[in-house]
């Protein structure tokens, strides 16, 4: 490896510069209030776990992990969700004291990338979890919770694709063999590879009933116009009363434009276990969020309590929120030494009728023209008096 | 209706692929003049046609600049993106193996393999419990056995003609290749009547 240079950054690592922080604080804030106008408390949490509590509990592959090693030997890593963090710390602690719990937050994961850039390693989520509620009506608080926050956000071309794991799961393994064959055609899905879903099912030599249920349930379940499409393919018919009535609820809240359905929606993040969605919007060419429900997590710290929540990417928010007009119409104080006094006064008052006012000494400048150029108002306070442009 | 971004590979696969697609009952021009053009815009069924290397044709539908595009399988199995596999077209059809000068086994210190598909051939190697050395190469690969630069070569066979015009015999079939069509997972749901009605479309001129 070529020697590091001395702008260098390690792979995936990004800086925020002012514009797009500004950016990022508009969704902070506004995710924020609006997050908290619907019952949601935010919370954080620490920066470095256990990699053998929090790092095996997440659903992200080992080769992801920031790993280091603290004083005492033990595996740390950087948090790579915070799906995970939250379940432990609810479980601790806050479930104690309040259920169910309705958690938010905005904090950076971290992902170390194999491939090559264009990925960032470190990125901010934005996300809620709703703990201890294992009622359809927590689903579709998530959901309809998820597509306000989008709409505060200013985005209107948006669609959320619902899908269940349990179902799927269900479907998948009533018809195959054994639990390989079963984790292959899941990972099929998780990327949607419809030819090597059905290439493998043929190459399987299922009886043919079986093979021809899986083939068919694909090619239905990407076209289906109504959910009860699907009701043939399923023997127990407990998850599928549930999606029909989160379909139903969805309905009475006037969701209906922004969701699909779709049975062969599956995820990597395998901890999800009943109803699961992602996020798409036009402007980015990746989903900008997921979410879904994870009765199973909780359990691997030690309480078995029902769980379900989402999360939206940032970096891939800040690409389909609308763009904001940037006008300039920033102050800049320029005065001369003597006139100190003066200055302050002046820039106290600009501020005070909430003008962002730049405070700036002529000595300490070198090219003036060129600093004031960045401002739409200049106001010189010289020995002579004030001068406003 | 929504314009449609379809990235496709320059050459051989782009005709038989815009054959099909005229085939599918999409109103095509007869003729492109695609000498030097990258673009091609066609207004009347909104839909832009970026010509691409075909090694680069799932970077741009996986950043979603393309959304949807033709790729080969070989091309798909080595860069391993996040894009979705939606129909096999079942043309430009050939297969990946290995092979070497005749009569010769694999170097039992340090077996070197040349290829411009190193995560295909690697990946291969350790299926089989074999551990190689994989050397990059990006053209003429049949050379390597030739002047001792290699064992083996991965690589794509579709006559068997090359290899045998330098001497060499194919030993490991690897894997089948066809063109594929794919989709960028955004585009899949936000343009998803377009892209599944040209699926659909499509799907009946599969020979």
């Amino acid at each position: 490896m070529s020697p590091i240079r001395k702008f260098e950054k390690p792979l995936g690592m990004r800086d925020t510069f002012p514009k797009i922080f500004e950016k990022k604080e508009i969704i902070r804030q506004t995710g924020r209030e609006f997050l908290r106008l619907r019952g949601f408390d935010f919370i954080q949490t620490p920066t470095l776990e256990y990699y053998d509590t929090v790092g095996k509990a997440s659903a992200i592959v080992d080769s992801s992990l920031f790993k280091l090693v603290d004083s005492q030997g033990n595996t740390l890593v950087l948090r790579p969700d915070m799906t995970t963090p939250i379940a432990r710390v609810a479980t601790s602690k806050l479930l104690k004291e309040k259920i169910p719990l309705r958690l938010a937050y905005f904090a950076s994961v971290f992902r170390a990338q194999q491939l090559e850039g264009g990925r960032p390693a470190e990125f901010e989520q934005m996300g809620i979890e709703i703990i201890g509620d294992s009622s359809v009506y927590a689903d579709a608080e998530v959901i309809l919770t998820a597509i306000h926050l989008l709409k505060a956000l200013g985005i209107e071309e948006f669609k959320i694709t619902i899908g269940n794991a349990g179902i799927l799961d269900a479907i998948i393994k009533k018809n195959v063999q054994d639990e390989k064959q079963f984790e292959e055609l899941h990972s099929l899905l998780v990327r949607k590879n419809v030819v090597g879903f059905e290439e493998a099912v043929i190459s399987y030599h299922l009886p043919v009933e079986k093979e021809k249920t899986l083939l068919s349930f694909i090619e239905d379940a990407t076209e289906m116009k109504s959910i009860r499409e699907i009701a043939k393919y399923l023997y127990e018919k407990d998850a599928f009363i549930y999606m029909e009535q989160l379909a139903s609820i969805l309905e009475i809240a006037d969701a209906t434009s922004y969701i699909a359905f779709d049975f062969t929606l599956a995820s990597h993040m395998n901890y999800y276990t009943g109803m699961l969605f992602e996020v798409f919007a036009t402007g980015s060419g990746f989903p900008i969020g997921n979410g879904g429900r994870y009765d199973g997590l909780l359990q691997v710290f030690g309480t078995e309590v029902s769980a379900i929540g989402f999360g939206l990417r940032v970096d891939h928010l800040l690409e389909v929120i609308p763009q904001q007009s940037d006008e300039k119409n920033e102050v800049l104080v320029l005065f001369v030494a003597t006139q100190l006094a003066e200055a302050l006064k002046t820039a106290e008052k600009l501020r005070a009728q909430g003008k962002r006012t730049t405070l700036q000494s002529i000595e300490g400048l070198e090219n003036l023209a060129a600093f004031e150029n960045h401002f739409a108002e200049i106001v010189r306070i010289g020995q002579g008096g004030n001068v406003h442009e | 209706m929504n314009e449609l971004t379809i990235a496709m590979p320059k050459g051989r696969i782009f005709e038989e692929a815009y054959e099909m697609l005229i085939e599918a009952g999409f109103e095509l021009p007869e003729n492109v003049e695609m000498s030097r053009k990258l673009m091609i815009e066609i207004p009347q069924e909104k839909i832009r046609f970026i010509l691409a290397k075909p090694m680069d044709v799932p970077t741009y539908v996986e950043h979603g600049v393309a959304d949807i595009g033709i790729a080969g399988k070989d091309v798909l199995l080595e860069q391993n993106r996040e894009v979705h596999e939606l129909l096999d077209l079942n043309i430009s059809k050939c297969h990946i193996a290995s092979a070497g000068l005749p009569n010769t086994a694999l170097n039992e210190i340090a077996p070197r393999i040349a290829t411009k598909y190193p995560t295909v051939a690697s990946d291969y190697y350790r299926e089989k419990g074999e551990q190689v050395e994989i050397i990059g190469l990006n053209g003429s690969i049949e050379l390597a056995p030739m002047i001792g630069l290699a064992d083996r070569i991965v690589d794509i066979v579709s006559t068997g003609q090359t290899l045998k015009e330098n001497g060499l015999v194919e030993y490991e079939f690897i894997t089948d290749v066809s063109s594929r069509l794919i989709a960028n997972p955004v585009s899949y749901r936000m343009k998803n009547e377009r892209i599944l009605d040209l699926v659909k479309r499509l799907k009946k001129c599969v020979k």
